[in-house]
């Protein structure tokens, strides 16, 4: 393997993102929703609530035995803090990785088919897998460098917005970190399939970048879910379901990669 | 590679189909090492196409392909490694800059981490991009973006480089420039180039030999005036003869050449299609009716006249190679 190679193309391809404001805006702004604005709202209100908080008592009675034991003695206001710190936001974070790649995979793969500069590289001495699994990367590093940095922020955040309130460190869990280093890199592989497949099919990054992103529709029910209570997602879940999305997304990347040799490259120039 | 092959390039039987399309149809052409060759042929004639096949980018249908030896399917890093490829298309990244782009691409092919900043400031400088390093391609001219595409052609140095209208989008004065380099490069420096144009004059001037594609088939292979004297073009002559004398001479002439004769602005006749003995025979005549004949001038005949012969001849007589 020419490793000099797979980084100058990962560089590259990083360098092309973080300079196209259409892709760049998205990295920037939902993260900086999600793990910023969201959770500042999310426990000023909570806080804030006084007695109309007993309306959410039910929602905690919904939850599962071992979560509610995890989220410690109340009053209600500290257990609904732990959990839609600990939890509930869990569940929005798996939008960073998904996003991430998507954005970048859509680039990187339909943009450069529209920029037309795939062809400069076909010609280069990588190998089919060198330039292939380069294109792979760079979504999926970006992905995982984006999240750990969100994850950090978040951390830091909840812990200045909550700590004292719930008398000890919030979100450093197993669950955050399984979702961190298993299911959110799984989400992120599996967009980076998807818009691979999609990428093969459609003229530019605008309509890969849209079709890619029915890609959240499984995440969105997933939150929806936690919210009506039908499911929380808890380490033991987030286990399985990384296992699961891992597979499918190298399902999908075995089913795309097929023809994916410079011959099938070069068809899509 | 054992040892340097005599020859860089090689074209054995090949055919390459697209679903219905054949766009190479048997073509066979082989390119010594340091040669620089005209590979010339109308929009869809299969040039970028014998590009690829040589690059190990698409696969033969029929027949095989070698570069510096080896079959560029199964050692599709290695040929790679050692060509250079302007596209028809410069395929530069727009966000980047011109010295970015020259790193990437001296990264990918290889080029030693300690000689990179070295080499990139090299070919900044000799196509000179070195104002402009800085700034993000998107902004450049075609010229510069033509110059560009070129350095990275050149970028590891390789000893064979393929050039797809290398001086389309440059001015005169760049395209004399380009041309020198390519000169330099072959003479100096042994490559070996196969050079794609539309501009026959430069393909006249620059290459040793021209490779005409056809609908996907070799209609010649040689050296310009090979295939020049191949195509059997008619002989074009501009007789001079003194002002008293002209009315004779076009006499004489029609005799000789029919209607193959014209007069021209300045006084003199030209002679279309005439063989050389009629020419003969005319200035003979002429010196014996009393002309004073100053100037009996063959037109030189063109790679680009031989072209359109070749591409107007009717398909079968175009199949057989016009010199081998």
């Amino acid at each position: 393997m020419n490793w000099r190679a797979i980084f100058a193309i990962v560089r590259r391809d990083l360098i092309l993102v973080a300079r196209a404001r259409a892709v760049l805006v998205p990295l920037i702004v939902v993260p900086a929703l999600f793990f910023v604005v969201f959770p500042v709202l999310a426990v000023l209100a909570v806080r804030a609530g006084g007695d109309m908080l007993a309306e959410l008592e039910p929602l905690l009675e919904m939850l599962p035995a071992q979560v509610v034991a995890s989220l410690g003695p109340g009053p209600l206001e500290r257990q609904l803090v732990v959990y839609l710190l600990e939890y509930q936001f869990a569940t929005f974070f798996l939008i960073v990785p998904l996003m991430v790649c998507a954005v970048i995979a859509a680039d990187s793969f339909a943009g450069e088919k529209e920029r037309k500069t795939l062809e400069g590289l076909l010609y280069t001495p990588t190998s089919d897998h060198e330039l292939i699994g380069a294109k792979l990367l760079a979504p999926w590093l970006a992905a995982l460098a984006l999240s750990v940095g969100s994850y950090v922020v978040y951390a830091v955040l909840a812990n200045a917005l909550a700590a004292d309130l719930v008398g000890r460190p919030v979100v450093l869990t197993p669950l955050w970190l399984l979702v961190i280093g298993w299911l959110g890199p799984a989400t992120g592989a599996l967009a980076i399939s998807v818009l691979v497949v999609v990428s093969a099919k459609v003229r530019g990054f605008q309509e890969a970048y849209q079709l890619g992103g029915a890609l959240v529709l499984p995440v969105v029910a997933l939150i929806v879910g936690q919210l009506a209570g039908l499911l929380v997602l808890d380490a033991l879940l987030a286990l399985v379901l990384g296992a699961l999305v891992w597979a499918l997304a190298a399902a999908v990347l075995l089913l795309a990669s097929r023809g994916m040799d410079r011959e099938g490259l070069l068809r899509q120039v | 590679m054992s040892a340097t092959p005599s020859i860089a390039l090689e074209a054995d039987g090949v055919s390459r189909r697209f679903g219905d399309v054949l766009a190479l149809d048997g073509v066979t052409f082989s390119v010594p090492m340091g040669q620089v060759v005209g590979l010339l042929g109308h929009n869809g004639a299969g040039k970028t196409t014998t590009i690829r096949l040589l690059n190990g980018l698409l696969r033969p249908s029929e027949g095989s392909v070698r570069t510096l030896g080896m079959d560029p399917q199964r050692d599709g890093p290695a040929v790679r490694a050692s060509t250079g490829v302007l596209t028809e298309t410069p395929s530069l990244d727009d966000r980047m800059t011109a010295r970015e782009a020259l790193r990437f691409w001296a990264e990918l092919w290889n080029v030693p981490r300690a000689a990179v900043t070295t080499r990139v400031s090299e070919l900044l400088e000799r196509f000179e991009l070195t104002s402009r390093a800085d700034d993000r391609v998107g902004g450049y001219s075609r010229g510069m973006r033509q110059r560009l595409a070129l350095a990275r052609a050149l970028v590891h140095d390789p000893p064979v480089l393929f050039l797809d209208e290398p001086t389309a989008a440059l001015d005169p004065i760049a395209s004399i420039g380009v041309r020198d380099l390519v000169r330099s490069l072959a003479a100096t420096h042994r490559r070996t180039i196969l050079v794609c144009t539309h501009n026959l004059a430069e393909a006249q001037e620059l290459c040793d030999r021209v490779v005409i594609l056809r609908h996907g088939r070799v209609v010649a292979d040689g050296t310009p005036t090979e295939v020049v004297d191949a195509a059997r073009l008619p002989v074009r002559v501009q007789i001079e003869v003194d002002a008293d004398h002209r009315d004779v001479a076009m006499r004489l002439a029609r005799a000789a050449a029919g209607d193959g004769v014209t007069p021209g602005d300045d006084g003199t006749l030209r002679l279309d299609g005439a063989t050389r003995e009629a020419v003969a025979a005319l200035v003979s005549e002429l010196v014996r009716a009393g002309a004073s004949v100053y100037r009996v001038a063959p037109e030189q005949a063109t790679l680009e006249a031989a072209y359109v012969a070749l591409y107007n001849a009717p398909e079968p007589a175009a199949e057989p190679e016009a010199d081998r």
